[in-house]
């Protein structure tokens, strides 16, 4: 069996002062790589006491985070390695669960939409524009 | 086995000022607890009473099962404190402080307290008097942390250190304290440093624990809803922390939610729903 792939613990970052725990901050960066396959199957995540130092934060709140994972198949514990990334059940994530990645970003920008007195529509059109042009 | 800390019917006054009013307060062995209040909330006297520094005029303190006015040595050696500030011992050098704790104590981690000052950068011989309050800060720390206690307490640990120093003291924190399972009680007026390690906030407001809640599910099930008066009212909280009428006659509670209740209320288009960050909920739990 090759060596896994040793993930380092400053992939990971955190932001405070915003309204998203930071176990919550964590999952979603980690669910974001494994959707965009900026990590694989089989890559060996840092220790919880590792990303714990390194980002400053209590080192339960980095064990939380590993345990949903866990429990939601994106990651897996083996003896002696630590936590891996786990082989993934379906090979894309489900359109629900990629637009509920988008969500902490949306929030934001209804929430800026609404002090700039927007409504719903113009800032659709907006996002529909853009996404056009990201498209090529 | 006994609770770190369990306060009842803590009442104390300065004249005529009520600082606590029949404050309870329990905290659980192994928690990191923030505790959060306005300047002059009593976050510091609610420290010194729950340590027996000061006299309260009634109510219970216990630590470890013992009241706080009478403890064993015992159960003194699990404690370990860390003042705001502190003026004495000023004419010892830190070396000579050491040396005078360490003799109260049966366990003492000298590796761990070389470690610390070296890494610290503390002069040894200098007299306390002639450091900066950085420093001085510092030092309380690693006095208190020495002696590896089981509940550390510590007033606005960070006030005097720089953001460098701040986050030297939470890796400190996180590794040779969490990782002990330690209970640590610590107020601060830093958010940033309370949402990285604590788990549970606390607020003082109007002289009691006006709320205890893990950080977590009280950033996750505080939302502020905005709609029509009668909307609004319909609702069904599990708690209110505010509610106001906006300028444009709209009704806006900052209120918790249990998740089936969310989920609807998300749903909903005629409501608006926003996450609040833990700097808001501060101004508006403690206000």
């Amino acid at each position: 069996m090759p060596e896994p792939r040793q993930l380092p613990a400053d992939m990971l970052h955190v932001n405070t002062g915003g309204h998203e725990p930071i176990y919550r901050q964590l999952m979603m960066q980690l669910q974001r790589m494994v959707a965009a396959g900026q990590v694989s199957s089989g890559d060996a995540l840092p220790s919880v006491r590792e990303v714990a130092l390194a980002l400053g934060v209590n080192p339960m709140t980095v064990s939380k985070a590993y345990s949903l994972l866990e429990a939601q198949g994106v990651l897996e514990r083996r003896r002696g390695m630590g936590m891996l990334v786990a082989a993934q059940s379906s090979a894309a994530p489900s359109q629900m669960e990629r637009l509920n990645m988008l969500r902490p970003g949306l929030e934001r920008i209804a929430q800026e939409a609404h002090q700039l007195e927007l409504s719903a529509t113009p800032v659709i059109a907006l996002l529909r524009n853009l996404m056009k042009g990201s498209q090529g | 086995m006994n609770m770190p800390i369990r306060i009842r019917g803590l009442s104390k006054s300065f004249g005529k000022q009520q600082v606590l009013q029949q404050l309870d307060w329990e905290i659980e062995a192994g928690s990191i607890v923030g505790l959060l209040g306005r300047n002059g909330a009593g976050k510091s006297t609610l420290i010194e009473c729950l340590l027996g520094l000061r006299d309260a005029q009634s109510g219970s303190v216990q630590l470890f099962g013992e009241d706080t006015l009478r403890l064993s040595e015992a159960t003194k050696a699990r404690i370990g404190y860390v003042p705001q500030s502190s003026e004495l011992f000023q004419w010892l050098t830190p070396r000579q402080l050491m040396d005078y704790f360490r003799a109260f104590y049966t366990r003492w981690n000298d590796v761990k307290v070389n470690e610390l000052m070296r890494r610290w950068e503390l002069p040894w011989t200098q007299t306390i008097g002639k450091l900066s309050p950085g420093q001085k800060q510092r030092l309380s720390i690693i006095r208190a942390l020495a002696h590896e206690p089981e509940l550390l307490v510590l007033d606005e640990p960070v006030s005097s250190l720089d953001p460098a120093g701040r986050r030297e003291f939470l890796s400190e924190l996180v590794d040779g304290v969490i990782d002990r399972k330690t209970t640590v009680v610590f107020s601060t007026h830093i958010l940033s440093d309370l949402e990285r390690v604590a788990m549970d906030v606390a607020f003082l407001k109007d002289g009691k624990i006006a709320l205890q809640q893990p950080l977590d599910s009280l950033l996750e099930a505080t939302w502020r809803v905005t709609g029509s008066q009668a909307q609004v009212e319909a609702l069904s909280p599990r708690l209110v922390l505010r509610s106001q009428v906006t300028r444009q006659g709209e009704t806006c509670v900052l209120a918790q939610f249990d998740e089936a209740v969310l989920q609807e209320l998300q749903a909903s288009t005629s409501l608006r729903m926003e996450r609040v960050a833990l700097e808001e909920l501060f101004i508006e739990v403690t206000r």
